[in-house]
């Protein structure tokens, strides 16, 4: 008996007019030497000859029991079924649902029948955004918002439609719901292959390198300023605002690209997470650290930064520079203008009901106590799950164990072993109406 | 299964022939008289191999288009009918490999394919429709759109059939297409197999369950519990066992007196994967199980349908079907690996 290797599917879902079409007419064009088989819902444009594209009609079979979690796809089971037995001639397989498909069925698919989960492995959930147009689709339609909360990876396409400004807010809004999610900008759908091949998408390890803080909870502060300054001492002037006190960061050296905004925002999460030291007005502002300026007086309040060599300096603040006609001030009376600012579109702002959960842990787990919690869990809360994903330092075992899910499905095996790393232990949920607290207290309970 | 020796049978089952084919050995059938085992792989690939020495005396390369679905074999002559994912079925000369005719049916896959058992009917299923034809090809109905793909069609009685898709069972009369019958169940509905009096049918549940209907009575059961879902049915010719796959181990159910509900079925254990096809002899009660790792084992039943093994062997891949030749004297495996095993049946 031969052992094989399981062949990886990818999901790819999104709107209509989204650029599904288009970037899969993309990846079988492309010079990458594999092998696809591409399953079509909808009869798109795609016929390239070295892919064998079978099309099959949605069919969705829920069970006799009621569970939404064993609904799968019927029309799936069959092509999938049909398509192992030529297995040795492809690679990979590229699903493509319709615009309105609920992706929770597809994905179950590959978790609730023995004979698909033995021959394939759900590689990876790519939803394509219609910059444009999803902000209307996600108040419309629960599918939207499901396609969004499931996806391993976003593509915001179209993005030359949009403007940066919404195109930022747009992605902190979809962050939101989903945090475990890549997010990748672009024009006519055109991502690297790797974008939705191979994405191994449940190695964590890959998506903390790529945000370390994608853990954290979302960015405490609203607005970033860049300042670039000579030497001199600076004062920042505030008017009377919302709020009788406002939080801030001052980075020093921050540069105006996108990747240093980020990497500044990731670093003031950390400072905002360390207790903020209260600043009188009229008072010198420590660079560096968290401070929280005190604005209960009536009328401007003035505080000040000494500074001793040229560079740019980021205001990370708790509130927008326009909310208190925050200004920054030179010697000569000359106020500076920013050489960028930024919109951080902060997680209270949206009411989606669906959102992510991220725990991190360092310590070993109990195996019997987390088993019994997550039977728990999922029993309960299963429907409103829609995935979760991560991985357990499970006590005496020296590999860690990597495990997704879809609502009530569970799927784990042990992976690489700890070696000298931290054993530590990372799990995301994305559901609707998440119990965050009970979901916390009953992870930490399962810790030895 | 290290005791059976690879490619060693055991049993009842002798040293008889092997061959392979280019891809996927997917389905297979003897001709009436048994002189000849016609298999097709799942590139459309259909080989004629004579029966006693396994020697090609024909074979059509890439017929169907996409691939090849099934086959079926005329109940009295040498005509072989073929089905695809190119939405055409194909009738050939069976001793001969010609191609008699081709009809297509327009987009879909064409799943299933049934004689009658007089051979004057051809039924055939793609997508959601099934179609009737005169074993000269021409077509004498087809049916509506059914509420999803069909997954089985079987004869129910010499004037009907019965066809299964998700969430319901349908009766339809053969010579009309009128549906006499239906029976609702909120279920993927992946197998069938119908009782040689017409009176049961049963059918493999996505949900790991069997469900079935009297239709004397119109009463209904499901059997759960199983560790799969059982793609494998079949019923002995007596109509009293009907045995069932869904994991590792088979399950007989006993539809003699009483049973089977509140009985304790039959319980046939000795593979290590799970069950892949199940076919009974014509005659008497012999069961041939085939399952993922190539194992094949002949059971003899006894009354309760717990039952012997009585023969044993391995061949390399998943077994994908498992025939009787006609008279019984013969057991053809074919495997996912392209191979086609056939034992001679010994005493």
């Amino acid at each position: 008996m031969s052992i094989h290797e399981k062949v990886p599917v990818t999901i790819l879902t999104g709107f209509l007019g989204s650029g599904k079409t288009t970037l899969l007419n993309r990846i079988l064009s492309e010079e990458h030497g594999k092998r696809i088989a591409v399953i079509e819902n909808e009869y798109g444009e795609v016929g390239i000859d070295q892919a064998l594209v079978i099309n099959a009609d949605e069919e969705i079979f829920e069970m006799s029991n009621g569970c939404i979690c064993c609904t799968v796809r019927g029309d799936l089971i069959r092509v999938l079924g049909n398509l192992m037995k030529r297995r040795d001639k492809f690679d990979y397989v590229l699903v493509e649902t319709t615009g309105l498909a609920d992706p929770g069925p597809v994905a179950q698919t590959f978790f609730m029948d023995e004979e698909i989960q033995s021959e394939f492995s759900l590689d990876g959930i790519v939803t394509l955004v219609d910059a444009a147009h999803i902000e209307q689709q996600l108040g419309r339609s629960d599918e939207s918002t499901e396609q969004i909360a499931f996806a391993d990876v976003l593509i915001l396409n179209k993005k030359d439609l949009v403007d940066d400004e919404a195109l930022d807010a747009l992605e902190v809004r979809l962050r939101d719901m989903n945090r475990m999610a890549r997010v990748v900008r672009t024009e006519k759908a055109s991502v690297p292959v790797e974008t939705v091949l191979n994405l191994e998408a449940f190695n964590l390890d890959e998506v903390l390198e790529r945000r370390p803080t994608f853990l954290e909870p979302e960015y405490p502060f609203e607005w970033t300023g860049v300042y670039s300054l000579e030497p001199g001492r600076y004062e920042i002037s505030l008017a009377e605002g919302p709020d009788p006190t406002m939080s801030l960061v001052i980075v020093s050296e921050q540069n105006t690209d996108d990747a240093s905004l980020r990497e500044g925002a990731e670093w003031c999460v950390r400072r905002y997470a360390e207790p903020a030291a209260a600043s009188e007005p009229e008072s010198d502002l420590t660079m560096g650290s968290h401070i929280e300026l005190q604005l209960q007086a009536s009328g401007r309040k003035s505080f000040y930064v000494q500074i001793d060599s040229s560079i740019q300096i980021g205001l990370f603040a708790q509130h927008t520079a326009e909310e208190f006609d925050m200004q920054v001030i030179n010697a000569n009376g000359d106020v500076v203008p920013t050489e960028c600012e930024r919109i951080w579109v902060a997680q209270h702002e949206h009411d989606d009901e669906v959102g992510s959960i991220a725990i991190e842990k360092e310590g070993d787990v109990d195996p019997n106590r987390l088993n019994a919690w997550l039977s728990r869990l999922l029993a309960e809360s299963g429907i409103d799950i829609f995935r979760m994903k991560g991985f357990i330092s499970l006590a005496g075992q020296d590999k860690r164990f990597v495990f997704q899910g879809v609502h009530m499905l569970f799927d784990g095996q042990p992976e690489k072993p700890w070696g000298d790393a931290v054993r530590r232990n990372q799990l995301v949920f994305i559901g609707r109406n998440l119990d965050e607290e009970g979901i916390r207290k009953g992870f930490e309970a399962c810790l030895v | 299964m290290s005791g059976l020796g690879k490619n060693k049978p055991k049993g009842i089952l002798l040293e008889g022939w092997y061959a392979t084919v280019d891809d996927y050995a997917i389905c297979g059938a003897w001709n009436p008289n048994g002189t000849i085992l016609v298999v097709g792989d799942s590139i459309g690939g259909i080989y004629g191999f004579e029966g006693k020495s396994g020697t090609v005396l024909w074979e059509q390369k890439r017929t169907h288009r996409d691939g090849l679905l099934c086959m079926a074999m005329h109940p009295h002559e040498n005509i072989l009918a073929t089905g695809g994912q190119d939405g055409t079925f194909m009738l050939w000369n069976a001793q001969k490999g010609e191609l008699l005719q081709e009809i297509n049916l327009g987009r879909g896959w064409v799943d299933t394919l049934l004689w009658s058992s007089d051979g004057q009917l051809l039924a055939v299923s793609i997508a959601r429709r099934v179609h009737m034809y005169r074993k000269d090809g021409s077509e004498i109905w087809k049916s509506a759109d059914h509420p999803s793909t069909v997954s089985a069609i079987q004869w129910s009685k010499d004037n009907e059939i019965a066809t299964a898709c998700y969430g319901q069972v349908a009766f339809c009369d053969a010579s009309s297409g009128e549906i006499h019958e239906t029976f609702e169940w909120k279920g993927s509905l992946v197998s069938m197999s119908v009782s040689p009096d017409g009176d049961i049918v049963a059918c493999g549940s996505q949900d790991k369950s069997v469900h079935f209907w009297r239709r004397s009575t119109g009463e209904d059961s499901m059997m759960a519990g199983y560790h799969g879902k059982p793609s494998a049915l079949s019923f002995d010719e007596s109509g009293r066992f009907l045995a069932t796959g869904g994991g590792n181990s088979v399950t007989v159910w006993n539809f003699q007196g009483e049973g089977p509900e509140g009985t304790k079925p039959g319980t046939l254990e000795i593979h290590i994967q799970p069950i892949t096809k199940l076919s009974f002899a014509h005659q008497g009660v012999h069961l041939a199980s085939g399952a993922r790792d190539g194992a094949v084992i002949v059971w003899s039943l006894d009354d309760s349908g717990n039952g012997d093994i009585i023969g044993a062997s391995l061949v390399e891949e998943i077994i994908s079907d498992l025939l009787w030749r006609p008279d019984d004297r013969a057991l053809a495996a074919l495997d996912a690996h392209g191979g086609v095993t056939v034992w001679q049946v010994g005493n």
